[in-house]
């Protein structure tokens, strides 16, 4: 119990006081998630409306590959990218294995099917005849598809923030490409895997702090937006 | 602006759904197509504006031009059956289709307020759509379709679901809104009634084709052949081995009467014998199903009736009251009737 307890006020003192190591990390940690989210939004979300809107064969099968996506092992992951771009690998000459970017490219892997089938569930909920209605109204492809994306606005904030939620807080594939280097590529769950296995509690109960923080962050702006949209209704 | 086409078929999975050789709709004409469920009312429509995935041959025409899907989506507005409204204000709603088109949030708010109000639903601008009742619904619908000011505005039976009252009204509505308008107006749907308030020529559309067009007074009281007649109300038919004519007859069934044992027929008029196989109160009439020897015949009488099922009875019809079919199967592809 005094481990815990004294842990907790440790993190509280690092917090406070500015520990720049944490911010760092903290810092860095932002970073490489929301880059990743980024990314795995810019490609979620036309992946998703092609499986909700398009009629093609196949359609049924990648949706469900992409539903399948949604608990894709972090570890797995990580383990084709560190195959990718390792020294001898098919992009090892790009030299990025250790780095952010490579830590960007496997927490996108891992978000992108995410944000992709919770697209397509957010657009499936939107009336079928929607984007004919918008074109029978006069609206280019380019718009009607805009105001598609504006209607369900609402559930493609929560499947971005769904694919937040699962890169930030995973520690496997972060790991393997990153490589956890003080000061590089080092992020708060890989920092708090080091400093338990250290025995530096107070340390690792910090950097869980701020990861919950940002959950709860995350978690409150997407609540609060829901409650102001059922109030409007 | 006149809205028409030539030789449009719209089809699925190797079969017509819609074929059309010809049809046009001068400006500020309103045309309705009326025809039963399932008849490509809906499909014929989404042709006209180039709307949906199905497979289209032929072409569309604007001011008798050859129409790019572009020329279309700046001319045509349509209102589909059920009002498909964003998740907004009754405002923003209305004013969604000129943002459609490219223009700013103010000035479409600006120039769609005056449709609420020509609809009757100003009151509701601030309301949320989505708590809506279907006809209000409907009214933002349509009143959204109107804001764009467009020059050919489709209408895919949007009375559908309404109760009586809200749909004479807003029928009344949409008459007075179309007046302020030159639009060439097509409007589908399955009532008669309809087509007689906000149309003055009518097309009778059955299994997709166009099987009589003209004068909705005309049309809706002249049944090209016996498909068009079921649609139209005539449903009682009197084939030729029935009435020693040429042609089949076919009347309303209220145009109907049954006639007492020993009432002698009055002039003018033909007689049909039977026998009573139900009599169906209707509240205020009956409707008599009468069985002959070539099939069913059907009267609608507000008199007191005391024939039982079962029994001999005559069903008498004024000949100003019959008009001659010729049977479906003879129907060519060519549209009939044209005035």
């Amino acid at each position: 119990m005094d481990v815990l307890g004294d842990g907790l006020l440790e993190a509280l003192r690092l917090l406070l006081t500015g520990d720049e190591d944490t911010w760092a990390i903290t810092g860095l940690t932002l970073r490489v998630s929301f880059t990743a989210t980024l990314i795995a939004f810019l490609f979620g979300v036309p992946a998703g409306a092609l499986l909700a809107l398009g009629r093609f064969r196949g359609r049924r099968v990648l949706h469900a590959v992409a539903n399948t996506g949604m608990g894709l092992p972090p570890v797995v992951v990580g383990l084709f990218v560190t195959v990718l771009l390792w020294r001898s690998g098919p992009l090892g000459e790009l030299g990025l294995l250790y780095t952010p970017t490579a830590m960007v490219i496997a927490q996108a892997a891992i978000a992108t099917p995410i944000v992709t089938a919770l697209t397509a569930a957010a657009l499936q909920q939107v009336d079928p005849d929607f984007l004919l209605q918008m074109r029978a109204l006069g609206a280019t492809r380019f718009r009607a598809f805009g105001a598609l994306l504006m209607e369900a606005k609402l559930p493609l904030l929560a499947a971005g923030m769904a694919g937040f939620g699962a890169v930030v807080s995973e520690v496997g594939a972060a790991q393997m490409v990153g490589g956890n280097l003080a000061g590089e590529t080092r992020v708060l769950t890989t920092a708090a895997v080091l400093a338990t296995s250290r025995g530096q509690f107070a340390l690792a109960i910090a950097f869980g702090l701020v990861l919950l923080l940002i959950a709860f962050t995350v978690n409150l702006a997407i609540t609060l937006a829901q409650h102001r949209q059922a109030a409007v209704r | 602006m006149s809205i028409g086409c030539r030789d449009l078929r719209v089809s699925a999975g190797g079969r017509d759904l819609v074929s059309v050789p010809e049809l046009d709709v001068a400006a500020g004409e309103t045309l309705a197509v009326l025809g039963p469920n399932g008849a490509g009312k809906s499909t014929l429509l989404r042709a006209l504006a180039y709307l949906g995935a199905a497979s289209r041959t032929g072409s569309v025409l604007l001011d008798g031009r050859v129409a790019t899907t572009a020329e279309l989506r700046r001319a045509v507005a349509a209102v589909l059956q059920r009002p498909v409204l964003q998740r907004s204000s009754v405002l923003d709603n209305a004013a969604a289709g000129l943002r459609m088109r490219g223009e700013r949030r103010g000035e479409a708010r600006r120039r769609a307020g005056p449709w609420l109000d020509a609809l009757g639903v100003a009151h509701l601008a601030n309301r949320n759509a989505r708590t809506l009742s279907g006809g209000e619904a409907q009214r933002v619908a349509i009143a959204r379709a109107l804001a764009v000011a467009p020059r050919v505005l489709l209408l895919d039976e949007p009375f559908t679901g309404l109760d009586a009252t809200t749909r004479t009204d807003l029928l009344a509505d949409l008459r007075a809104a179309l007046d302020q308008q030159q639009a060439a107006v097509v409007l589908v749907t399955h009532d008669r009634e309809e087509a007689r308030a906000l149309a003055r020529r009518t097309a009778l559309l059955v299994d997709g084709e166009i099987r009589q067009i003209g004068r909705t007074a005309a049309v809706l009281d002249t049944p090209a052949d016996l498909e068009c007649a079921t649609l139209l109300g005539f449903t009682t038919q009197l084939p030729p081995a029935l009435t020693g004519r040429d042609t089949t007859l076919v009347a309303r069934p209220e145009r109907c009467s049954p006639l007492a044992d020993s009432t002698p027929p009055p002039p003018d008029t033909v007689v049909t014998d039977g026998v009573l196989r139900r009599a169906v109160p209707l509240g205020g009439a009956t409707r008599l199903d009468v069985d002959t020897v070539t099939g069913p015949v059907t009267a609608i009488t507000t008199a007191d009736t005391a024939f039982t099922p079962g029994s001999p009875i005559r069903i008498a019809v004024a000949t100003e009251h019959l008009r001659e079919c010729a049977p479906a199967a003879a129907h060519d592809a060519s549209v009939r009737n044209r005035t």
